[in-house]
């Protein structure tokens, strides 16, 4: 059997008084037509009453109603009038009917009652779990998580409440996110250990810890105990009801599910993180073996023939052994740098410097970088003279132009000129460098931005494959996009856009 | 052990470096006294009396910038920091604390050893009189008459730009850094609005430079300053 809370029941007490009144109520009414009705029609009258009460406060308000319309009937109506005795044999079988009926009426409609009660009850729950899932369901976080499973519990419960998990050590401790207004403040660690321990409920009027103020419930997941759920004991009853133990049991099975599931997608992401970390760390390793272990043996080898063999060498020869040491040296450098550099974007360790730059400005320096290299070469620079400044970190940002017009300036022939222009779109500024060299052939367009890929590999030129993936790097982590296309006429086009994020700051014309 | 060789101090850790160091400079006739450690270095500048010193900022014992701001409390010793590629912010604190120029390994010796000329030239010509013309390809600048020509044509500057040029000139040769330039030209308050100095750069890029996008005397070197190009390359 259901029990069902009291303050949901009409108060016993007005049953009971409308039990006395409605009786009286209806022998006023009936009084004055007492000529023209036989007494078993004011009876039924009476029955009505009776009926009415039964369906509206239970059994013990219509009890009372029958004995008091009883009473009225015998000493009001059925003869002899003013006093309780009843003459006629047929009025007193009415009378009996009229006690059964109330009897029997209110227990039904109690029942009814109760079943609605409970209906309303299911729904309730139903639709408390129904929410608590879909938030839950959109939670990927774990710290997300818990506060709608903390929210959640409040509100259904009405019970402050907090989640404790165990910390880095495997003993449970106190949340390291701030708490909400509606969490519970001051647990008692000792017991949460202890429930974490032993997977039984503990604390306040509980068979472990009862002095405790709060109950320590065990959250218990797939693969033992995951932490433990502190509340206040705010309404006992409410949370002793054999329902709302099994729905605060739901409640928590929910949290509990959605916290492993987010840990288990946080492990499979970790792993995949540190498998491609893996990998790349083995292209790196093997990039570097292969592309630093050619230069590192010319050299290893020409120093030792300056070393070894100084006297018989002539000029010439020592000359060039030297010249090629210097230009070995120096592209291993280059390696180096950009395998740093890359090593460096992976990790994340990038903190953007972003100031306010001219991209005349950056376009200058990149140049001047290259300004040994580009020597021979034709470079046309068009950037409006009203071009507006762009907040971008001019060191990372130089490095790209540096690694694209150093691309442009290898692939395409001596007599070719280069194109570098700056424009302003709605959104965003949109830099490109444009040379005539081989282009990108059809269906390489996003590769070649991949780490340690490259179109010709082996060529006299490659270098490992890491200078546009830098640059895409570099360029996402501005939160711009980096793309290539073939240019009419022969050649590509590298271009950068990057947002516009808000409006360059202006200054105060001189005065 | 009296030469009148210029006398000096290498402060790097790494032992094949500084050998090399060691071996490049005197071989062009400079006196080298090296030391691993700051502050075996900084013993040496205060007993030795080094007239330029070489630093390296990735030091085992004691932070190089810290190096910098204690030679900084009691001399003018010019410094030349080395230091890695991509620490842009080391080099510009460098700079900032009082170091002179700075190279980003790995460098070329040439590099090295025309800095330390250009410094060690500093030195013996700080007087105003030397600055009364400052002259490079087609660019003349005559400070004390505040007057600038660009292939024998006047340029007229506004007030700021030629604070900003005559900071330069006086530096000719040497970065200078953003903080430095708007501390001098638009006080402390204004460190933070570096896009002025940028705009302002700009302008004066577009009345000295036949091309702005290709500039020939005032240098941008990305993060850390300018510098005002003082050989005819």
């Amino acid at each position: 059997m259901i029990k069902t809370e009291p303050h949901v029941q009409a108060k016993p007490y007005v049953g009971l008084a409308l039990g006395m009144v409605i009786p009286l109520l209806l022998t006023l009414v009936d009084w004055p037509f007492r000529r023209m009705l036989t007494p078993s029609n004011i009876l039924l009258v009476y029955l009505l009453g009776v009926f009415f009460i039964a369906l509206r406060f239970g059994l013990w308000p219509s009890i009372c109603a029958s004995l008091f319309s009883a009473g009225a009937f015998a000493y009001f109506f059925a003869p002899p009038i003013f006093s309780f005795a009843i003459a006629d044999q047929e009025n007193l079988v009415g009378l009996a009917v009229m006690l059964i009926v109330g009897a029997f009426t209110s227990k039904q409609a109690e029942n009814v009652r109760t079943q609605a009660l409970v209906a309303k009850y299911r729904e309730r729950r139903a639709s408390a779990l129904y929410y608590l899932s879909k938030e839950l369901a959109e939670a990927r976080l774990e710290h997300e998580i818990i506060a709608i499973g903390v929210r959640h519990i409040y509100a259904e419960f009405n019970t402050r409440n907090t989640i404790l998990f165990p910390g880095q050590h495997g003993r449970v401790c106190y949340p390291v996110k701030p708490a909400f207004a509606i969490s519970l403040r001051g647990a008692n660690l000792e017991v949460a250990s202890w429930v974490f321990r032993h997977q039984k409920i503990a604390g306040h009027h509980s068979a472990h810890y009862p002095d405790a103020e709060a109950i320590y419930w065990p959250m218990n997941g797939s693969a033992g105990c995951v932490g433990v759920l502190v509340m206040e004991p705010i309404s006992r009853q409410r949370l002793f009801l054999v329902e709302q133990h099994q729905l605060l049991e739901t409640f928590v099975n929910q949290v509990i599910h959605t916290l492993e599931r987010a840990r288990l997608a946080e492990q499979a992401k970790e792993a995949t993180l540190k498998m491609q970390s893996e990998t790349l760390r083995n292209s790196l390793l093997s990039s570097i073996s292969h592309d630093l272990r050619t230069p590192l043996a010319t050299i290893v080898g020409a120093a030792s023939t300056l070393a070894v063999d100084e006297e018989r060498l002539s000029i010439d020869s020592r000359r060039n052994l030297v010249h090629v040491i210097h230009e070995e040296a120096h592209r291993m450098s280059d390696l180096t740098t950009k395998i740093l550099e890359m090593a460096r974007l992976e990790a994340g360790e990038i903190q953007l410097n972003r100031q306010w730059y001219e991209p005349e400005e950056l376009v200058g320096s990149a140049l001047r970088r290259l300004d040994k290299k580009l020597k021979q070469r034709l470079i046309n620079v068009q950037i409006a003279t009203s071009q507006a400044l762009i907040f971008v970190d001019a060191v990372l940002l130089q490095q790209v132009m540096v690694n694209l017009l150093d691309n442009a300036d290898k692939y395409s022939p001596v007599d070719q000129a280069i194109d570098v222009s700056v424009n302003t779109a709605s959104s965003s500024v949109l830099i490109s460098i444009a040379d005539r060299g081989l282009g990108i052939p059809v269906g390489f367009e996003q590769r070649i931005f991949d780490k340690f890929f490259q179109i010709h590999a082996e060529s006299a030129q490659s270098g490992v494959g890491l200078g546009l993936s830098i640059c895409r790097a570099i360029v996402e982590a501005h939160g711009g996009e980096i793309l290539v296309i073939n240019r009419s006429g022969g050649g590509s086009v590298f271009q950068l856009q990057l947002p516009l994020l808000e409006c360059p700051p202006t200054i105060d014309p001189e005065v | 052990m009296k030469t009148n060789k210029p006398l000096i101090l290498l402060i790097e850790d790494d032992p094949p470096f500084r050998q090399l160091l060691t071996t490049t400079l005197e071989n062009q006739d400079y006196s080298v006294l090296s030391s691993e450690t700051g502050r075996e270095g900084l013993h040496i500048a205060r007993n030795q009396a080094p007239q330029l010193s070489i630093l390296d900022l990735g030091l085992p014992d004691i932070d190089g910038q810290e190096v910098i701001r204690r030679l900084r409390l009691w001399s003018e010793l010019p410094i030349i920091v080395l230091s890695a590629r991509n620490q842009e912010n080391d080099i510009t604190l460098a700079l900032d604390n009082g170091a002179d120029d700075y190279l980003t390994k790995p460098f070329n010796n040439g590099e090295l050893l025309s800095r330390i000329k250009a410094l060690l030239r500093r030195i013996s010509t700080t007087s105003e009189s030397d600055l009364k013309l400052f002259q490079v390809g087609d660019l003349k600048v005559e400070l004390h008459k505040r007057k600038i020509f660009v292939d024998a044509k006047e340029v007229h500057l506004t007030p700021i730009e030629f604070n900003l040029l005559s900071i330069l000139v006086r530096n000719a040769g040497f970065v200078v850094t953003h903080r430095q330039l708007l501390e001098k030209v638009w006080g402390a308050s204004y460190i933070g609005n570096s896009h002025y100095l940028r705009i302002y750069m700009g302008q004066l890029r577009h009345k000295l430079e036949s091309d702005p996008a290709r500039p020939r005397y005032i240098l941008t070197e990305a993060g850390v300053g300018y510098r005002l190009n003082d050989e005819e390359s």
